[in-house]
């Protein structure tokens, strides 16, 4: 009796080394009992290649599965075609295929030589399982993947994280390498016709540089990358090539950051302040219009009305829809400002007036009813004849003094206006001209990067790709940024490193030294952040929130391990909670192997002989955060930011707090509510339950910005991972968003970082709940959650 | 010394003093961090009178990091896989710094005592377990009577 099974060929690890200067680019060959012949298509220049491709076969207990790997190079060589192991199955030893249901073998196998002269080394990874179809393609490759990570972690020193980052650097990016790869396993084929048969008449089919097959229409003298002749979402699906399907996971990658913006519209959101005195209802015409963004209706005790113009922070009786010349003359109920007597920042004082001028002239006309002048001293102030007042500030930008109002401290918008109107982030005059190669981004990068002065690089950028036609409106740099935040966080170059936590968030890595020139590195890396941010463009990376911090000269807490390294995170905090005389014998020293050499750091002078007690724990627990997260990388750090702060000056940067930060650099991300409610997991509560519908529903209304900043409560970072919430990672590996039925309606949800959970209380309506989320979701940061 | 070395030596003075029943534990040679435990089967379980190896390796951030500890011997156990890994949440994210080495060997003899077929490694032994809980003994006692004797 015979049965279809499934094969996925997941990966191989540590295949012998037959060249001295080259590395393979191992290939699977599957045989059945001799018949049904499998082919992957060639990893490329790995002795751990991962294919995670999947093949239906026919199999008996009988039959014998052949699987052979060799190196696509020389397979055509006579020899030995590039030989590099074989695992022959025997199936009836590992499945019943006689019995009928479910079944699922991950095996991992000893390479073995064919004859006894040639020398293998290494072990494959083969899945056997009976569910057919291609939907659950990658899942028990990233399964068993991940549940290795997480079992290796605990033992795993951050001094032995580098060979595991360097074995396995096609984890983080399959695509890039895929990507730059052109399938070279597909046969010949002309260039009318593809695996699918011939193209219609007139259709010719070609590959861009980075081996992405797309379509010409001689016809009509278009190109797209959809197939003809076949529904445009089916091309997406067709075939299950690994390099296609990495390549479109780099599609994803890309739409996704291409899709990210940042609210910098000339009208920001208004902030709906609820307000029992707000008018909703008028009788006259002009009342049926909607206010101006950030403007507000209200009345007095008195019970006329008056408008409340948030963004610039002044009442007025004039009704903004009523053009000027119709409006009733009177005083406003309340002047919001003294208007003498004004209060600057220190950075606008510093300007000078001819600068101020052009950097305003960029921010578009003043709100109505507005004069701009300028002091006999050259300071420039303004006039609102509307209050009746004058003032030092700007009321296009965020006001100084928004920190007393709580309501407008989180106004990114603003802050982003302030930020990006300030004298050191304007461009200046010119061109500067960055020529890359697309196959050595990294190098070319370095290499333009480091030989201008800044102020060039604060020019007009111009990036040209070698060998590709196409002037840089924008799109040449957004792709430029994307390309390189791929390959200088690549953990495989061991200056960043993914962190415990899951596998999306970067942190600098302390063994960084490795490479000798580590630092001119981390400077080039700044720069290139700085620069990122100085030009508008964003990079596809994600860091751990401490690195923010870092960044805005933040303090560092305990806090801030959570979303690094859980399990230290919980130990220091049980430290902190219970007694730890007769339990714990540490000193204000910390052990750090690096390379299988373990060596002792003092925490403070002598602090190897001083022990710690329940009297000076506190002080540990701040030393040890301060020395995990900081001093370690402090070298790395300080090279970074002497990149980043000659683009991005430290005072300026410091008006966001870390979460924005995150947003700055990264852009707010288009979030799929469908795929993120479709893979959230529920403790106490069920789908159906008024809360939760209750929750989507507020989470639904929503804009981008806000769903970001709840992800940032929840998970600790904005980042989705490439393949949607599915994949999301907790500490202990995949954790799905999870919501938690726990606390008092009475108080605001909690979040646990490192499991992605979030405690939502069962409020009791969806009043309450939008209340509550959204103070939760905005105000936490830099508190700490209790 | 180490904090962790000293913590370990104590840990170690304990348990050849007061050893937990049908446990055995120390050094596997002049690391005071590469340990090899032993345990008893316990009675009226399916591994009764099989011994089992186990390898246990502390980092140097012993105890603020769990010990590593893999079965050598191989068992047919839910929650205890072909490569010898253990799931038990003391091991992960339920490990504190008051836990020793002797308490984690007490509770992974109660795990062979009283499985958690609801959180398996192995979902085959674990629905075998649940649906089948005489061939799920049998064949327990048979691994245990071919690999841990």
């Amino acid at each position: 009796m015979s049965r279809r099974i499934k094969l996925t060929v997941v990966g191989a690890h540590n295949l012998v080394k037959r060249d001295v200067f080259r590395l393979p680019d191992p290939i699977v060959i599957i045989t059945v009992d001799g018949n049904q012949t499998q082919t992957t298509t060639p990893a490329k220049k790995t002795l751990s290649p991962e294919w995670n491709e999947n093949f239906e076969v026919t199999v008996m207990n009988s039959s014998v599965i052949a699987v052979q790997v060799f190196d696509h190079k020389k397979f055509k060589q006579k020899k030995d075609q590039g030989f590099l192991g074989v695992a022959n199955i025997q199936v009836g030893n590992i499945v019943d295929v006689t019995v009928p249901g479910e079944l699922e073998r991950l095996l991992t196998l000893d390479l073995k030589p064919s004859r006894a002269d040639n020398v293998v080394s290494g072990k494959i990874t083969i899945n056997i399982s009976s569910q057919l179809g291609g939907t659950a393609l990658t899942v028990p490759g990233q399964v068993s993947r991940s549940n290795s990570q997480a079992s290796m972690r605990p033992a795993t020193p951050s001094g032995t994280a580098v060979p595991s980052a360097l074995s396995q650097p096609q984890n983080s990016y399959p695509g890039v390498r895929a990507g730059s790869s052109p399938a070279n396993g597909r046969r010949q084929l002309s260039r009318t016709e593809d695996e699918q048969g011939p193209l219609p008449p007139g259709w010719e089919r070609r590959e861009d540089g980075q081996g992405r097959t797309y379509y010409v229409d001689h016809n009509t003298r278009t190109t797209t990358w959809h197939r003809p002749g076949l529904p445009s979402n089916a091309t997406q699906t067709v075939g299950r090539q690994p390099t296609q399907l990495a390549s479109n996971q780099l599609e994803v990658e890309r739409a996704r950051m291409m899709q990210r913006t940042l609210p910098t519209g000339p009208t920001p959101v208004p902030q709906s302040v609820p307000s029992s005195t707000a008018v909703t209802a008028q009788p006259a015409s002009t009342s049926q219009l909607p206010l101006p963004a950030g403007w507000e209706a209200r009345v007095t005790p008195e019970g006329r009305q008056y408008f409340v113009d948030h963004n610039t922070r002044a009442t007025t009786w004039h009704d903004p829809r009523v053009p000027r010349s119709n409006a009733p003359s009177g005083t406003p109920p309340q002047a919001p400002r003294p208007p003498t007597q004004p209060l600057t920042p220190q950075t606008l004082a510093s300007s000078l007036a001819y600068e101020q001028q052009q950097r305003l002239a960029t921010l578009g006309p003043l709100p109505s009813g507005w004069e701009m002048r300028m002091t006999n001293t050259g300071r420039v102030y303004f006039v609102d004849h509307n209050a009746k007042i004058t003032t030092w500030d700007d009321p296009r930008l965020p006001s100084s003094l928004d920190q007393n109002v709580p309501q407008y401290k989180r106004d990114f918008r603003r802050k982003l206006i302030y930020f990006r109107a300030q004298h050191a982030m304007q461009k200046q005059q010119g061109q500067v001209h960055i020529a890359v190669r697309r196959s050595n981004i990294f190098e070319d990068g370095y290499a333009e990067i480091m030989r201008y002065q800044p102020s060039d690089l604060k020019k007009r950028l111009m990036i040209k790709f070698s060998g590709e036609e196409g002037l840089d409106y924008g799109g040449v740099s957004r792709e430029f940024f994307f390309l390189l935040s791929h390959e200088m966080f690549n953990p495989f170059y061991c200056l960043f490193e993914y962190s415990a936590h899951d596998t999306y968030t970067l942190q600098i890595n302390p063994q960084s030294s490795v490479n000798p020139e580590h630092l001119n590195y981390f400077r080039f890396i700044g720069r290139v952040v700085g620069l990122s941010i100085f030009h508008h463009r964003f990079l596809d990376a994600f860091f751990v929130s401490s690195f923010y911090k870092l960044i805005l000269g933040k303090k560092i807490v305990l806090k801030d391990m959570e979303s690094m390294d859980a399990e230290l995170y919980r130990s220091l905090q049980w430290m902190l909670d219970n007694p730890i005389a007769g339990i714990l014998d540490n000193t204000f020293s910390v052990e750090e192997e690096t390379f299988g050499v373990t060596t002792t750091f003092d925490l403070k002078p002598g602090g190897r002989d001083i022990a710690v007690t329940d009297e000076n724990k506190q002080e540990y627990v701040e030393l040890v955060t301060q020395w995990k997260i900081e001093t370690r990388v402090q070298e790395q750090m300080k090279a970074f930011l002497s990149g980043f702060y000659e683009f991005v000056p430290k005072e300026i940067v410091s008006v966001f707090d870390e979460r924005e930060l995150e947003l700055l650099i990264g852009g707010i991300a288009d979030i799929d509510v469908d795929d993120w409610k479709k893979n959230t997991d529920y403790r106490g509560y069920t789908e159906n339950d008024e809360v939760i519908q209750w929750f989507w529903k507020c989470v639904q209304t929503w804009d981008g910005e806000r769903k970001s900043r709840l992800l940032q409560f929840v998970t600790g970072t904005s980042r989705i991972p490439v393949n949607g919430f599915k994949d999301l990672q907790g500490s202990d590996g995949p954790r799905h968003f999870t919501v938690e039925k726990a606390g008092d309606p009475g108080q605001l949800p909690k979040s646990h970082t490192c499991f992605n959970r979030l405690d939502l209380p069962p409020y009791k309506s969806y009043e309450l709940l939008v209340q509550k989320l959204g103070i939760a979701v905005e105000e936490t940061v830099g508190f700490g959650v209790e | 010394m180490s904090s962790s070395a000293k913590r370990l030596q104590k840990e170690l003075a304990e348990i050849s003093l007061n050893p937990p029943p049908n446990c055995s534990a120390g050094p596997r040679g002049d690391s005071l961090f590469d340990w090899v435990a032993t345990l008893q089967g316990p009675p009226g379980s399916p591994y009764e009178g099989g011994t089992f190896f186990l390898d246990v390796q502390f980092g140097p951030e012993y105890p603020f990091r769990a010990p590593k500890v893999t079965f050598k011997t191989r068992i047919y156990h839910c929650n205890i896989n072909m490569h010898g890994q253990i799931c038990l949440d003391i091991l992960k994210d339920q490990w504190s710094p008051a836990l020793t080495i002797s308490k984690v060997l007490l509770s992974i003899a109660s795990l062979l005592s009283d499985p958690n077929p609801h959180d398996p490694l192995v979902g085959s032994v674990a629905a075998e377990y649940l649906n089948n809980r005489q061939a799920h003994d049998k064949r327990a006692k048979e691994w245990t009577q071919r690999y841990a004797r």
